[in-house]
């Protein structure tokens, strides 16, 4: 079979890609590899081109067998003794703990449009005068969900109290939306609320007025999602469950609210029927027991809804935002506190361990698992509150079921998984070089504990040491797991791990 | 007794291709649908297991013809045994054996 002369690109190319993966390949095996591979790539261009085959599908899949010679080199590479070693020597080591954690933490920033949420909550402009504004929503004595009050108390405690300066109340929904006769995919987030909101929240329109009664707003996203940014959208019709209302005014683009979602505000006044959160500015030096009991006084007097007084939930803007990072502080602090009562008995190691001829060692221990710890509580922090409140409110956030009881869960079984991973993973590593324990043996003969082996023992692939790790811990024992350290005449044993 | 457990089924038709008489990498690949990355490393685990064998043909006869030599692969007296215990963990293997035969 004579070889056609003119080697084709397809052909010069494929063996280029095996040349290019041949460094892969171990020296003594290269060589051969090669000639196989040249030999297959060759064979199969002149058979196509022979039967005529040789067409644009074929080069393609050639090419692509081709690059198949990467994954064969690498498989080679891998399969050999010491860069098995190598590898999991690595795994092993402290760094890439840490590593995998920040990288865990940068995939976490990258899914999340740089972290939005967190941002959002620890960096947001906040209103006016935000010490004053307060929150008042309802959550019953029988538990459940945080609900709103029935909207009539808002005018009757706007007229009736003498500790707050304004009342707001506001109904969350999403609901259908047209806008310029067409109607705006996957209902918006539209918030009904009393005229008198963005007065009281301090806020001045980027365009347009303020209705004074009954009127749309919309927020800047919502301006540039449904009007197009256009000036023109002022006084023009938006149609919501299927009534006509008009646009009056623009919020500017650094206003944000409950949501980062396209927003919509129905100015409306409030009826009793409805369930509205409050907003309120209340005055200097009125403390929260104070506030309740006069609005629980007003709202039996006035609309007569009886023993509201515990029933009442307050907080300022400040603390609903902050609301997050109080619920992961109290379950970091529930977590430590298990972690300390599940892992008291090492507590005497740990005191021995700070003795003065080992407390470099010691300190190196304590700052690696304090990293460690660290970055995997930011992960469950940050992915918290990024994917579980990243399409909900922002503010009010046990309003949505998938924003409020859900992180809070999530934050102390994450808290608590992270603690005890962090305790488990530090107990085996090697007391000196930090690495994984590793080749496990089966110590003690089968049946001599409950039909179990009695034990397992570890070793340092350095030969710092080995861990050994009984089958079940006696209640009497200060701590279970003994490390035996091991003197220099082990390291011949060890010599070819490194 | 041989473990033939940790044989996947690719690798159990991989086997099963080279004992019905494909001998050569892109020929196993044209029989299974199977790529490149998947086909090479199963021959070359395979070949350290001893349950296959290599051989290049004769450099001379491919001179002649003119053309590089190329490497052929072949089940051994193990890999044939091993084989026989996919087919009764993998029963359509043992069909495609039969088929092939025929």
């Amino acid at each position: 079979m004579p070889e056609d002369p003119r080697k084709p690109w397809v052909v010069a190319i494929s063996q280029a890609l095996v040349r290019g993966a041949a460094p892969l390949v171990p020296v003594e095996q290269r060589e051969e590899w090669l000639r196989e591979w040249r030999a297959e790539i060759w064979h199969r261009w002149q058979f196509l081109f022979h039967t005529h085959e040789w067409n644009r599908r074929e080069k393609f899949l050639l090419l692509r067998s081709a690059l198949g010679a990467f994954a064969d080199a690498a498989w080679l590479l891998a399969s050999q003794e010491s860069v098995r070693t190598r590898i999991s020597g690595t795994a092993r080591s402290p760094f890439t703990c840490l590593a995998a954690l920040a990288l865990i933490l940068i995939g976490i920033a990258v899914g999340s449009s740089g972290l939005q949420a967190t941002r959002e909550m620890l960096f947001r402009q906040m209103p006016s005068k935000a010490g004053t504004l307060t929150f008042i929503w309802l959550h019953h004595y029988l538990g459940g969900s945080d609900k709103g009050l029935p909207a009539d108390v808002v005018p009757a405690w706007d007229q009736g109290s003498k500790l707050l300066k304004g009342v707001a109340g506001l109904e969350v929904r999403h609901l259908p939306v047209s806008f310029a006769g067409r109607a705006v995919p996957e209902n918006p987030l539209v918030i009904s609320a009393s005229p008198n909101l963005f007065d009281l929240l301090g806020i001045r329109p980027a365009l347009g007025k303020f209705p004074a009664g009954t009127g749309v707003v919309l927020d800047h996203r919502a301006w540039v999602a449904f009007a197009k940014s256009q000036r023109a959208a002022i006084g023009s019709e938006i149609k919501i469950s299927g009534q006509p209302y008009q646009v009056a005014a623009v919020l500017p683009g650094n206003f944000e609210f409950l949501s980062r979602q396209p927003t919509v505000y129905l100015m409306e006044r409030l009826t009793y029927e409805r369930k509205a959160f409050i907003a309120a500015r209340v005055k200097p030096g009125v403390n929260e027991s104070q506030l309740k009991k006069d609005l629980a006084r007003i709202a039996a007097e006035v609309c007569y809804y009886y023993n509201l007084q515990n029933q009442l939930r307050v907080s300022t803007w400040r603390e609903a935002l902050l609301s997050p990072l109080m619920s992961f502080g109290i379950a970091t602090a529930l977590a430590c506190f298990f972690a300390c009562m599940a892992f008291r008995t090492s507590f005497e190691g740990i005191k021995r361990a700070f003795e003065p001829e080992q407390r470099k060692a010691a300190a190196g221990r304590t700052l690696f698992f304090l990293a460690k710890t660290g970055l995997a509580l930011a992960c469950v922090f940050v992915s918290g509150l990024e994917w579980s409140r990243s399409e909900s409110s922002v503010l009010l956030a046990s309003r949505d079921p998938g924003s409020g009881p859900f992180l809070i869960w999530l934050y102390v079984l994450g808290t608590m998984g992270v603690l005890f991973w962090a305790v488990a993973d530090q107990r085996a590593r090697c007391r000196v070089c930090l690495r994984l324990m590793a080749f496990p043996v089966r110590i003690g003969c089968p049946g001599s504990l409950l039909l179990d082996w009695s034990g397992t023992e570890l070793f340092c692939s350095e030969g710092h040491g080995l861990l050994h790790v009984p089958l079940m811990a006696p209640s009497w024992d200060e701590e279970s797991d003994r490390w035996i350290s091991l003197d220099d005449s082990w390291k011949g044993l060890f010599a070819h791990e490194k | 007794m041989i473990d033939s457990a940790k044989l996947s089924h690719t690798a159990a038709l991989i086997l099963q291709t080279v004992d019905n008489g494909c001998s050569y990498g892109f020929d196993i690949m044209d029989e299974t649908g199977l790529p490149s990355g998947t086909v090479y490393p199963a021959l070359r685990r395979m070949e350290k297991e001893g349950w296959i064998a290599s051989e290049w043909e004769a450099d001379k006869k491919a001179l002649a013809e003119q053309r590089p030599a190329r490497k052929y692969y072949r089940v051994t007296r193990t890999g044939a045994q091993v084989l026989e215990q996919s087919q009764k963990r993998y029963p359509l293997l043992g069909k495609l054996s039969q088929k092939s035969r025929r």
